[in-house]
């Protein structure tokens, strides 16, 4: 079934101004009342908004549910379509409709619904606070998930794991014509490399050295283009191999713009070999190098931030992603995959790992998203052109509280070891606002020499906040 | 003996929900789907607007023959189920072929109740469940100048303002005290049967039909208090009953409909019914009902195909709750719920004869047990879940007495966001 | 291929070992030279650098930022198809290590000079084999050279060995840190065609390769404690050992080949001097060789019947023709300059001594260690070897070994 593009609604941004409907009535009904609009935006006693539309449904009962055959899904464009002609006025869609999506329309005597204006949403346009959003991500699920995927079906990993769900993602991405070096960690661990003569992957697969992924694709690459051969060079590395021991290697790289993809799989330590401490590893956290004891209570020291060292070598691209957050990390890996055709472009995937961070598996996509809404991660990127900008707002962030309490392996922080954690992201917060602040002040990037050659970025902007 | 994993008896609502049912969770074992009808799926409801000729039949199909083949299904039609052999698995069809299948879901629908009326049977009139019944009722409009509707139900109710439109005068008998009995109240059905009344229609409520003779041109009814009603077409509205008759002789039970449990399944293994011909929990009360709307055979199906499929995600049938949304002379009534109010429960009731507008919520123990408007809108889609879900209002009574429909959507959203 | 025109093809110059290296490499037309600085190698890659800058050379150039990431980038570059070099020295030997190791079990015909240098500590940077003499055992092939003439050669016979299909094997032309390095002589180029003739396109990842063209894993996880995993790493090894046999016939017959396209004739495996009757010799490895040559030309002249023999190929160890050279003297004495901390000798004269072992008779024989850290072995030091070795006439336990340097 394919993915469809959506009007979001986003409560906290509304404030109730009621301009969507306005827009709504006069585009669909050449009226000024909001009555007359096919959205209803409405207040509860505490203050807080809902939004009454329809919702496109997947299998939508509202179809099944008109004899008159008036009701159809457009395949294409995933929009509920409904036929004035074959209509007979039964109201039965509206039975069959548990959100008030398909509604009587008293002044023209018979049910309206949300047709998202042909792809313009009237209502989007209207809404200021951005609470309304129009959603095109659906191209991007639809094409991803007609591509082939390059791993082979039944790779060992962990149960409920994110790196098999990233390099999936990512490989089908980036296709057939690559390279892919895996050093060690899980992702070959799980066997993406092959097993005694056989073969994890359905692409040239290769597992180097834990220090040496970025030369040796490196290496690769300039040969593939010295032939006129398009080839991406692609490394799926974890966050000890490229922070630590591979971290010369990789800054080598970067430095001299090979032209590498290289997306680093966060998992915040050594989880192949057992959970071991890396430099990636945050302060406080249990790693069996850093255990909980009487005389010590996990790491004693902040994690390493090498996305931002790699912004330092000023790479063609630079960027942070969340596998809670698909659509951003869709287009950073569009970009990042763009950016490799001309220099370094490097992606650092924020990974939880259910076997080593102690939680259950089924908790994976929620972990992820709490880090990235408490702001224990950030979502940017990077372009020495345009500089570095948030992809995701830092401001309102939820409670830390509610991502440590998810994860075992904070289970013992004291108050203090919290407090720790928690000026350290203020001090995150407000180093990458600072490399953002300074972008902003500068000139507009698409007047600055240099943007074309960053190419990437001329697709649609992620959602600024 | 042809096999099928599949069987589904019936081509309507029912059974096209249980088969989109099971081709969600298993695309690729074997279905067939047998219907009485030589043409492609469509509504009973459908069939006064093509009386009325506002409907062109073959424009409203619920399914093409390319529906059936990408869903890797084979659709036969003009055929009757007659026969079946339960133990088995055996289906017999009326031109005498045989299918063997391992699930079977009855999804035959309903037909007219043809009332013990003396002298009926020697008599022309019509029924409307079928497309022939419709385009053989639309054939005699021209010529019908009197029509007599037989029942004041929803079938005859649609009936009676199509044949008005068409030109005819129409007069209404009906039994009970009131039209749409079971829908709505005496007060509601009173501003519905005026707005026929200002058409022209009449309506004679409480009348019992002694028996019917052959007239000049057409019929007339003697009714119990001696006067008489003649016309020169003659429909028979009385109500529905469950296809059934193919069920005789076999262990499957049945009450006035075919008996099911939440899943749908009859007291015979790997057998379900689902829709008009399905009776099922009542929301209500213990006995099972019913329920022949449109709605209800769209649920019953998804759940008895959810269950042929073995799907893991069904959740058992939550009980039949009588619903309906009217339209009549461009008016809107909607139902939603049980009307008769339980001991101590709250019935906020007003209503406007200038307007014709009518609102009535009943309250049990806080929860929504019955909503019924006429020209006043709510979204009874809202309201259905409302009731089915047993939603706590007493927090927000006043504010839903008062709006309930800014109430109702406010609390489905904030549910289902 | 356009021609490198440029070079100084086909001429006679004079040149040090280092410059004679990196002419020998763009006369091998590679694609892709890795390079990191070093002492005393440093001058040996800023020459391929300046011939890439120049066009004279049209090879990809990495300025990597280690030796670790030197080799790292020429197996990528090997796996994608290209003929590769790059050179090295003592820590930075080390340093690389970890993909040194790699190396061999991938079969990449990769070509590293190591312009040898001892190992710290002492800090030191001057010449010494101890830098090659520690990887010995990793699996590469190695050569030692005893003229810069013979550097440039043997440079690009190692394409032709490490390339040979039977072989398959990197291969390290070792010549000695300061001596050769910097020590210039006159040399002659052979033209280009000669060694586009003698070397071919080149043939580096049939075998092995990272290219979506034919997609593979290369070298996916092998082993494991049971299963097809242990026969299948087996079949590896083994393989990885006959390919190093088998380079002893590929080395003879490159060298053949080589003295046919240019006249100049060098001993393969092992070089015997003035051997025919005699009775006692030394055994030598790399530049110390001239001098030592120099020595048993005086003694031949005294009229003692000493000859030498200069081992070329040390990886793989062609102990059949060392055996076979040394079984019959009386006595002879090998200089090393490196030792073998286990066996408190040279290792060169161990691998002699192991040579022997099984044979008929047992010549006396004796460590010499010298020239290390960069100090220079002299006729003087040979002719001392040659009156120690000389005088040794029973057959004895083992001896001490005889460290040249040594203030006594
Ligand atoms: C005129 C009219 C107006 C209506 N208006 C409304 C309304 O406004 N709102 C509402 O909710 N409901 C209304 N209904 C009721 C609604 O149409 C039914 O509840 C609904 O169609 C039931 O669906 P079903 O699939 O159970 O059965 P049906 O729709 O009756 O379909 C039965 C199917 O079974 C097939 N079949 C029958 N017997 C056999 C056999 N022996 N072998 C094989 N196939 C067989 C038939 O061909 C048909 O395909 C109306 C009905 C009528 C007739």
């Amino acid at each position: 079934m394919p993915a469809y593009n959506t009007i979001a609604f986003h409560a906290d941004r509304c404030d109730g101004c009621g301009k969507c409907m306005i827009a709504c009535a006069q585009a669909k009904s050449a009226s000024d009342s909001p009555r007359r609009a096919r959205l209803e935006v409405l207040a509860d006693d505490a203050g807080r908004f809902e939004l009454t539309m329809c919702r496109q449904c997947a299998d939508p009962e509202c179809v099944q549910s008109c004899p008159a055959a008036a009701l159809a899904k457009n395949a294409a464009t995933g929009v509920i379509e409904w036929d004035h002609d074959k209509c007979i006025d039964c109201l039965l869609c509206t039975v069959g409709c548990s959100f008030a999506g398909i509604a009587l329309d008293e002044a023209a005597g018979h049910v309206v619904k949300c047709d998202q204006c042909g792809g313009d949403p009237a209502c989007v346009r209207a809404c200021k606070p951005g609470a309304l959003e129009y959603l095109t991500m659906a191209r991007i699920y639809d094409e991803a998930g007609s591509l082939e995927d390059l791993f082979v079906q039944g790779l060992s990993a962990c149960q409920g794991c994110n790196t098999e769900l990233i390099m999936r993602h990512t490989l089908r991405r980036v296709g057939p014509d690559t390279v892919v070096a895996a050093p060690p960690g899980c992702v070959p661990g799980m066997g993406a490399v092959g097993y005694n003569g056989l073969t994890g992957t359905k692409v040239p697969v290769f597992h180097p050295l834990l220090t040496n992924t970025a030369p040796m694709l490196a290496g690769l690459k300039r040969v593939y283009k010295r032939k006129g051969r398009q080839v991406t060079a692609l490394a799926l590395a974890g966050d000890g191999g490229a922070a630590d021991v591979g971290f010369q290697s990789l800054s080598g790289a970067a430095e001299r713009g090979e032209e590498i993809l290289f997306l680093v799989i966060d998992n915040e330590g050594y989880m192949n070999t057992g959970m071991q401490r890396s430099s990636c590893t945050p302060y406080g956290a249990w790693t069996t190098t850093t255990p909980v004891g009487r005389e010590s209570h996990g790491k004693s020291q902040d994690a390493k931030n090498l996305p931002l060292l790699m912004v330092g070598h000023r790479c063609a691209y630079v960027a942070t992603a969340s596998t809670a957050f698909m659509a951003d990390f869709y287009l950073k890996l569009d970009r990042a995959l763009q950016a490799s055709k001309t220099g370094f472009a490097y992606l650092h995937v924020y990974s939880p790992c259910t076997t080593g961070w102690r939680f259950p598996s089924k908790k994976n996509i929620e972990v992820a998203r709490k880090a990235v809404e408490s702001n224990f991660v950030l979502l940017w990127e990077y372009t020495p052109a345009a500089g570095l900008r948030l992809t995701r707002s830092v401001d309102d962030p939820v409670p830390l509280s509610e991502y440590l309490v998810a994860l075992g392996k904070y289970r013992h922080l004291t108050p203090e070891q919290v407090a720790h954690l928690e000026q350290h992201i203020a001090e995150n917060v407000a180093a990458i606002k600072r490399h953002a602040l300074a972008e902003a002040a500068a000139p507009p990037a698409s007047t600055r020499p240099g943007i074309s050659s960053a190419g990437a970025l001329q697709g649609p902007p992620a959602s600024q906040a | 003996m042809e096999q099928t994993h599949y069987l589904i008896a019936g081509a309507s609502h029912a059974a096209l929900a249980a088969m989109h049912a099971i081709r969600l969770v298993d695309a690729d074992g074997s279905l067939t789907v047998i219907g009485r009808d030589r043409e492609l799926p469509y509504s009973p409801t459908l069939l006064p607007y093509v009386v009325s000729g506002r409907t062109d039949p073959q424009r409203a199909f619920l399914r093409d023959h390319e529906y059936f083949t990408r869903a890797r299904a084979a659709y036969r039609c003009g055929h009757a189920l007659v026969r079946i052999d339960p133990a088995n698995r055996v289906a017999e069809l009326d031109d005498g072929s045989r299918l063997r299948f391992d699930k079977l879901l009855l999804a035959t629908g309903a037909r007219p109740v043809i009332p013990p009326i003396p002298g009926l049977d020697a008599v022309p009139y019509h029924v409307l469940r079928t497309l022939e019944d419709a385009l053989r009722l639309r054939a005699q409009l021209p010529q019908t100048r009197r029509a007599i509707v037989l029942g004041a139900g929803l079938v005859g109710m649609h009936a009676a303002e199509n044949l008005s439109k068409g030109g005819a005068r129409v007069t209404i008998v009906e039994q009970q005290q009131q039209v749409l009995p079971g829908y709505f109240d005496a007060q509601a059905a009173r501003i519905i049967a005026r707005a026929f009344e200002r058409a022209d229609v009449t309506i004679r409520t409480g009348a019992r039909a002694l028996a019917i003779e052959a007239a000049a041109g057409g019929v007339t009814l003697r009714l119990a208090d001696g006067s008489a009603v003649s016309g020169d077409l003659l429909l028979i509205s009385a109500g529905v009953t469950p296809v059934i008759d193919f069920l005789a002789d076999t262990p499957i039970q049945c009450d006035r409909g075919v008996v099911v449990d939440a899943t749908m399944q009859t007291s015979v293994e790997r057998i379900w019914a689902a829709g008009d011909v399905a009776q099922a929990a009542s929301f209500y009360g213990a006995h099972p009902v019913l329920n022949g709307i449109l709605p209800n055979a769209v649920e019953q199906g998804r759940i008895a195909g959810m269950a042929m499929a073995g799907d893991r995600a069904l959740e058992g049938f939550r009980g039949a709750v009588p619903l309906n949304t009217y339209s009549y002379y461009g008016q809107h009534a909607v139902s939603v719920g049980s009307g008769a109010a339980p001991p101590g429960a709250e019935v906020v009731e007003s209503s406007d004869a200038e307007s014709a507008r009518y609102l009535k919520i009943i309250l049990d123990e806080g929860r929504l047990h019955g909503i019924f408007a006429i020209n006043t809108p709510i979204d009874p889609g809202v309201m259905w879940q409302m009731v089915r879900r047993r939603l706590d209002l007493s927090a927000v009574r006043d504010r839903f007495l008062a709006q309930p429909r800014t109430m109702g959507r406010l609390l489905m959203s904030s549910l289902l966001r | 291929m356009a021609a490198v025109a440029p070079l100084p093809s086909g001429r006679v110059l004079a040149c040090d070992g280092n410059e004679a290296a990196a002419l020998a490499v763009a006369l091998a037309r590679v694609d892709m030279v890795a390079v990191y600085p070093i002492t005393p190698q440093s001058s040996l890659v800023e020459y391929l650098a300046k011939f890439i800058a120049d066009g004279r050379l049209q090879a990809e150039l990495v300025d990597a930022e280690g030796e670790h990431s030197v080799l790292s980038v020429l197996q990528g570059a090997a796996l994608a198809g290209a003929r590769t070099f790059t050179a090295t020295s003592g820590p930075g030997l080390a340093f690389m290590f970890e993909p040194y190791l790699r190396t061999p079990g991938m079969r990449l015909p990769i070509v590293m000079s190591i312009v040898t240098r001892d190992t710290l500590t002492p800090q030191c940077v001057w010449g010494g084999h101890q830098d090659a003499m520690s990887v010995r055992e990793a699996g590469w092939v190695q050569m030692y050279c005893e003229t810069v003439q013979e550097v440039l050669d043997t440079t690009i016979i190692a394409y032709r060995v490490a390339e040979q299909r039977d072989v398959m094997l990197p291969v390290n032309v070792c010549h000695d840190g300061n001596y050769l390095s910097y020590g210039t002589a006159r040399i002659e180029l052979p033209e280009q065609d000669a060694v586009d003739t003698f070397l071919g396109a080149p043939d580096v990842n049939w075998h092995a390769a990272l290219d979506p063209d034919r997609p593979m894993a290369v070298d996916p996880l092998t082993g494991g404690p049971a299963g097809a995993g242990p026969a299948t790493f087996v079949r590896y090894r083994r393989g990885q050992c006959a390919g190093m046999h088998r380079a002893l016939d590929a080395i003879r017959d490159a060298h053949r080949e080589w003295a046919r396209l240019t006249g100049r004739n060098h001993a393969p495996l092992i070089e015997r001097y003035r051997m025919e009757d005699a009775e006692c010799a030394i055994v030598t490895l790399g530049s110390m060789t001239g001098a030592a040559k120099d020595a048993v030309d005086e003694a031949r002249a005294a009229g003692r019947r000493v000859g030498l023999v200069k081992v070329k190929t040390f990886r793989p160890f062609p102990a059949t023709d060392v055996a076979d050279a040394l079984c019959k003297l009386r006595s002879f004495g090998v200089v090393d300059r490196s030792v073998d901390f286990a066996w408190n000798c040279g290792p060169l004269y161990r691998e002699v001594v192991t040579a022997l072992q099984g044979g008929t008779r047992t010549a006396t024989s004796q460590s010499f260690i010298g020239g290390l850290a960069g100090a220079d072995l002299t006729v003087e030091h040979f002719q001392r070897v040659i009156e120690t070795v000389g005088q040794m006439r029973e057959v004895a336990g083992p001896r001490d070994t005889v460290w040249l340097d040594a203030q006594e």
